[in-house]
């Protein structure tokens, strides 16, 4: 048989045809090509993590103030804080702060104004109503008062003969301040370590637990593996939140109590899809050959079974933590979560619950955008990998 | 029926026995061996150990795991569950007052989820990679990523107080009382008593609390379908039918869901845990008098004999479904009927 | 027997898949005719096109793949040219197609009896029901299947009645082609052959014509009338069957029909194998495609690619050494 000539034809093109033999970074990069949008959409839910890391890992300098410390007045609205000191007899400007703090100032109870007296250590007066306080001003009790700046024009229509002479007096709170005065920034930028550290350490539980008993469950087969199913399966059926709700008032209040609690929910997940990718890898000939050489069921375990699982578990693990979020701040909605000293989302809107009826919106509205943001990084992210780490096999 | 599907069901119905026992386990488990006290969980530091002693003797927490396992049995199967420790009625009368609530939550709940998962699932399956079925996705995954006690929040807030179409508390409104307990479902009593402004009322009250539970596990459930929908859309009868001069409408509607329906039915049954977590929020958010919230309530007042029970009724519930959809399945599965 | 009077012609047919590796080149400037009542027969290795070409006959390509060029004539009709709506009405009616597995092919949740019923009422609106289940009792007693089986699912029926069933669909509307898509590959050997026999009587009877479409050798041999050999996206010889069994004038038909194993109980003879492999079509080999491959490759065969030429009434090749370049060269005789 003559063989061709092979200096007069092309060579056969050796590209790979399966998508298999292709690394992983080189998957990444030629991702936008291949995937389109749905490349678009991993790198969204990457890059609202990589955000969220940054700022938890930023948190002590980027945080304007200690998220428990009462550093405002309560209920200062989105924006708001800031003073002006209004006279109607004092022309002139005062610059220093010295200067106020000799000064009899009236303020409005509990209002900002207050709260800045405070920390000049001026000596005030305490009117019950905004309206008492003008009156008074007015009235000539006092000579001084100091309201929020968004008043002044207002004020200026109601009395035209006042004078402002101080202006910007006072913190100012972009996003406002929860009941007992703590600035909502911080709040949000501490609560995400929070929310992430509990979140994470439960899915480390959960997935530990859970792939462990996958692996062994799904290699070994037989009774072992029928039982611990069996155990799984009725833990799965099981309403999560409730079981949650049952462990949390069985071992109480905590961070690490509330891990557990939410990690218990997720085990069988890990467990499902771990074993059963076993199962499926099981049957691949290269284990059959490995047995047949006689290697040892742990080695065979960690070297061929266990890389095969790791793209579902990482899957799985982000999904996980978006869960995890969900619940624990269910949790902390009923009351069952974290105790009110840790800066916490779920803790906020829960809290925050109580005064809408009040008007003050903002207690929820931030925390509650920013669970739902990070739940859906989580899970964009994890739907994304789950397509780049498990391709199907081009249809052709 | 055919012997076939005769058989079939006695099966299923044999098999959920055990499931029921296992989960009543596990509630045992999760009661009376985890760390923690019930006794001081209940009656708080302070209590002298005189108190403790007959508390724990009270519940049968003296005796030996095994005895106390026995006697939790024994009581669940004699549907005896003991009195309340905070109020001065019988468990399974609060149980019997609280429960229908959850289940008419639970039922118009699967009603919007059922409609919106799967219109827009399949939708989303039939138009593949089009902007529609992007953005149907990721709205579903935005809307599950929202805790459902603030979505409920903000329907509150928008529907209820700011533009006061809808109520936003309770079953009723004040003034309404109750129709006369047939199901316990206040609108289904309602119906069958004839009386419609009861019927509306109800029913109104139903709007906001299914669906934000609906609307939020409408999210999983449409991208679940979807899924399913694809892999049906995928299959040779397809092809082969539109080989035949099928339209796509109708192949994706009529041929492509009645088979992705099987597939669908068994993921709403495996939702239905899911949803009743979803209810507990659900029903403190919106002050609904169900089961949810009892546990809710209880567990403050530390009344641990209505919490167990009420736990248990949740698990009943789960297995319940499960066997209703196992049931259901072998019906509109043709390979199982004959 | 056979009237030459052509039924469906193809031109230049182009079809394109846009794949993340590139464009797939899965059908290269194809043309041939499909005579009334005949059965044609298709072959070729996997991946060799002849499936795609099955399906852009009736207009199937579905993204990324897409028709890019050429002219479907089916009774006059230039079947690219029609809309949506028209080409569905065609669907069914005059063309029809068996796929392979006949289990997968038949809706699992729908009886047997609709079907065939909805088949007709797509095609017919205006049908009644009584007159549509006496024509469909009526195929199905011909196909030898009894009539109590139309209330039955798919799943109680044995694979042959599957695809008798699925037959049965092409022929409802009495279409005037059927396009068999490796109708047998999942059938086994007896039932294979018969339903090689029912779509021969079937062929007699309504004066269908048939192509088949399949890597089985011996299935053709038996049924086809005319043979065309596909080799990576390229029609590379077709005439008679006889003809082309007996005198096979490409080197890839030679190597095909050689690989066929006979039950011959001699021990010396080896299964032959035809060198290299089927070439990755996103970037094909230049000039003739089979030349890497080809024991009598010349230089000529790797610069340009040669048309199918007749070389004799109803017999064509797609091969240098039957056609005439200027360039071309004598065969390299061997040296070192």
């Amino acid at each position: 048989m003559k063989s061709p000539d092979s200096k007069q034809s092309t060579p056969i093109s050796t590209k790979p045809i399966l998508e298999e033999d292709i690394g992983l970074l080189r998957r990444f990069f030629r991702g936008r090509i291949w995937y389109g949008t749905e490349w678009y959409i991993t790198v969204v839910g990457g890059l609202i993590l990589f955000f969220i890391t940054i700022m938890t890992i930023s948190a002590p300098w980027i945080s304007p103030h200690d998220p428990n410390e009462f550093v405002g007045a309560p209920f200062v609205a989105p924006g708001g804080g800031p003073q002006i000191l209004i006279s109607l007899t004092d022309e002139q400007e005062i610059i220093d702060t010295m200067q106020i703090s000799n000064l009899v100032i009236g303020v409005h109870r509990n209002r900002s104004g207050d709260k800045y007296a405070d920390t000049i250590g001026a000596e005030k007066i305490r009117y019950q109503s905004q309206n008492e306080l003008i009156a008074g001003l007015e009235a000539g009790e006092i000579n001084y008062i100091l309201i929020d700046e968004d008043l002044e024009e207002e004020l200026q229509f109601q009395i035209p003969s006042m004078m402002v002479i101080a202006r910007d007096l006072g913190l100012r709170f972009p996003l406002g301040t929860d009941n007992l005065g703590r600035d909502m920034v911080s709040r949000i930028i501490w609560g995400a370590r929070t929310v992430l550290s509990v979140a994470i350490l439960s899915a480390l539980l959960s997935s530990s637990i859970g792939v462990t008993l996958g692996l062994i469950s799904g290699f070994v087969s037989g009774p072992l593996d029928r039982v611990i199913s069996l155990v799984m399966d009725s833990i799965y059926s099981f309403p999560g939140l409730l079981l949650a709700i049952a462990m949390v008032a069985m071992l109480g209040p905590g961070m690490i109590n509330v891990a557990v609690a939410v990690s218990v929910i997720y085990i069988p997940t890990f467990f499902r899809v771990v074993r059963g990718q076993v199962l499926s890898i099981k049957e691949e000939l290269y284990v059959e050959a490995a047995r047949s050489l006689g290697a040892k069921a742990r080695s065979i375990l960690w070297s061929y079974i266990f890389p095969n699982v790791i793209p579902s578990i990482v899957v799985v693990f982000s999904i996980n933590i978006a869960d995890a979020i969900l619940t624990e701040a269910g949790l902390s909605f009923i009351g069952l979560g974290l105790p009110p000293d840790i800066p916490d989302w779920g803790y906020d809107l829960s809290k925050g619950h109580s005064f809408l009826v009040a008007g003050h919106w903002w207690l929820i509205t931030y925390p509650g955008f920013m669970i739902t943001l990070v739940a859906t990084g989580f899970t964009l992210l994890g739907e994304g990998l789950s397509e780049i780490l498990n391709p199907r096999l081009v249809k052709n | 029926m055919s012997p076939g599907l005769r058989r079939y069901i006695a099966i299923r119905v044999l098999l959920t026995i055990p499931m029921l026992l296992i989960l009543v386990s596990v509630v045992f488990l999760i009661l009376r061996v985890l760390p923690g006290d019930p006794a001081l969980a209940v009656l708080r530091e302070g209590a002298s150990q005189e108190q403790i002693d007959a508390f724990r003797a009270s519940l049968g927490l003296d005796k030996s795991l095994p005895e106390q396992y026995v006697e939790f049995i024994s009581g669940v199967i004699r549907f005896d569950f003991g009195e309340s420790m905070t109020r001065d009625r019988l468990v399974i009368d609060d149980i019997k007052t609280f429960l229908p609530a959850t289940i008419e939550l639970a039922l118009y709940s699967m009603i919007v989820i059922a409609a919106v998962g799967i219109f827009s699932g399949a939708y989303a399956a039939q138009h593949r990679k089009s902007a529609a079925d992007y953005s149907i996705r990721i709205i579903s995954i935005i809307l599950y990523s929202i805790p459902i006690f603030f979505l409920g929040i903000i329907f509150q807030m928008s529907f209820g107080a700011g533009l006061g179409w809808l109520p936003v508390f309770g079953r009723l409104s004040s003034g309404m009382s109750p129709p006369n307990s047939i199901t316990g479902l206040y609108t289904i009593d309602a119906l069958l008593m004839g009386n419609i402004p009861l019927f509306l009322d109800a029913l109104r009250h139903l709007i906001l609390p299914s669906l934000t539970l609906g609307l939020i596990l409408g999210g999983i459930f449409t991208r679940l379908t979807r899924a399913n929908m694809l892999e049906v859309l995928e299959q040779d009868f397809i092809t082969a039918g539109r080989a035949r001069g099928i339209r796509e409408r109708v192949l994706v509607y009529r041929h492509g869901l009645r088979n992705a329906f099987i597939p669908i039915v068994t993921i709403l049954g495996l939702q239905f845990a899911t949803l009743l977590a979803g209810a507990i929020l659900t029903e403190t958010t919106f002050s609904w008098p169900g089961l949810g919230r009892l546990v809710v309530d209880r567990i403050f007042d530390r009344d641990f004999t209505v919490v167990q029970a009420s736990i248990l009724f949740f698990a009943v519930l789960v297995a319940s479904i499960s066997l209703v959809v196992d049931i259901l399945y072998g019906f509109i599965d043709p390979r199982i009927r004959y | 027997m056979q009237s030459k009077e052509t039924l469906y012609e193809i031109k230049d047919l182009v079809v394109e898949y846009h794949t993340r590796y590139g464009v797939v080149n899965a059908v290269d400037h194809v043309s041939f005719d499909i005579y009334r009542g005949e059965v044609l027969g298709l072959v070729g290795e996997s991946g060799c096109g002849k499936s795609t070409l099955g399906k852009a006959l009736m207009r199937m390509i579905e993204a990324p793949g897409e028709i890019a060029a050429g002219e479907l004539i089916l009774n006059g009709v230039d079947l690219l040219g029609l809309t949506p709506k028209e080409m569905r009405d065609v669907r069914g009616s005059q063309i029809s197609m068996i796929f392979q597995d006949p289990m997968t092919s038949l809706n699992p949740v729908q009886r047997i009896q609709d079907h065939l019923t909805e088949t007709i009422s797509t095609h017919e609106p205006d049908a009644e029901k009584p007159t549509m289940l006496q024509r469909v009792k009526r195929l199905i007693e011909r196909l030898g299947i009894q009539t109590q089986r139309l209330d039955d699912y798919p799943h109680q029926l044995s694979g042959g009645m599957r695809q008798r069933v699925m037959i049965g669909l092409g022929l409802v509307l009495n279409a005037n082609l059927i396009i068999a898509d490796e109708a047998t590959t999942s059938l086994d050997v007896i039932v294979e052959a018969k339903l090689a026999d029912q779509l021969m009587e079937i062929k007699e009877e309504f004066g269908i014509s048939i192509l088949a479409i399949t890597h089985n050798i011996a299935l053709v041999a038996q049924l086809a009338d005319r043979l065309a050999v596909m080799y990576a996206g390229r029609i590379v010889e077709i005439g008679s069957v006889y003809e082309v069994f007996d005198d096979p004038k490409h080197p890839y038909t030679r190597g095909l029909l050689q690989s066929v194993p006979s039950i011959k109980l001699d021990d010396h003879e080896d299964l032959y194998k035809m060198a290299g492999e089927p070439p990755d079509l996103t970037n094909p080999p230049s000039g003739c495609r089979f030349h890497p491959r080809c024991p009598e490759a010349m230089p000529i065969c790797s610069q340009e690619k040669p048309t199918l030429q007749e070389i004799s009434p109803g017999r064509s090749v797609h091969c240098w050494l039957y056609e005439d370049h200027p360039e071309k060269e004598p065969l390299v005789s061997e040296n070192s």
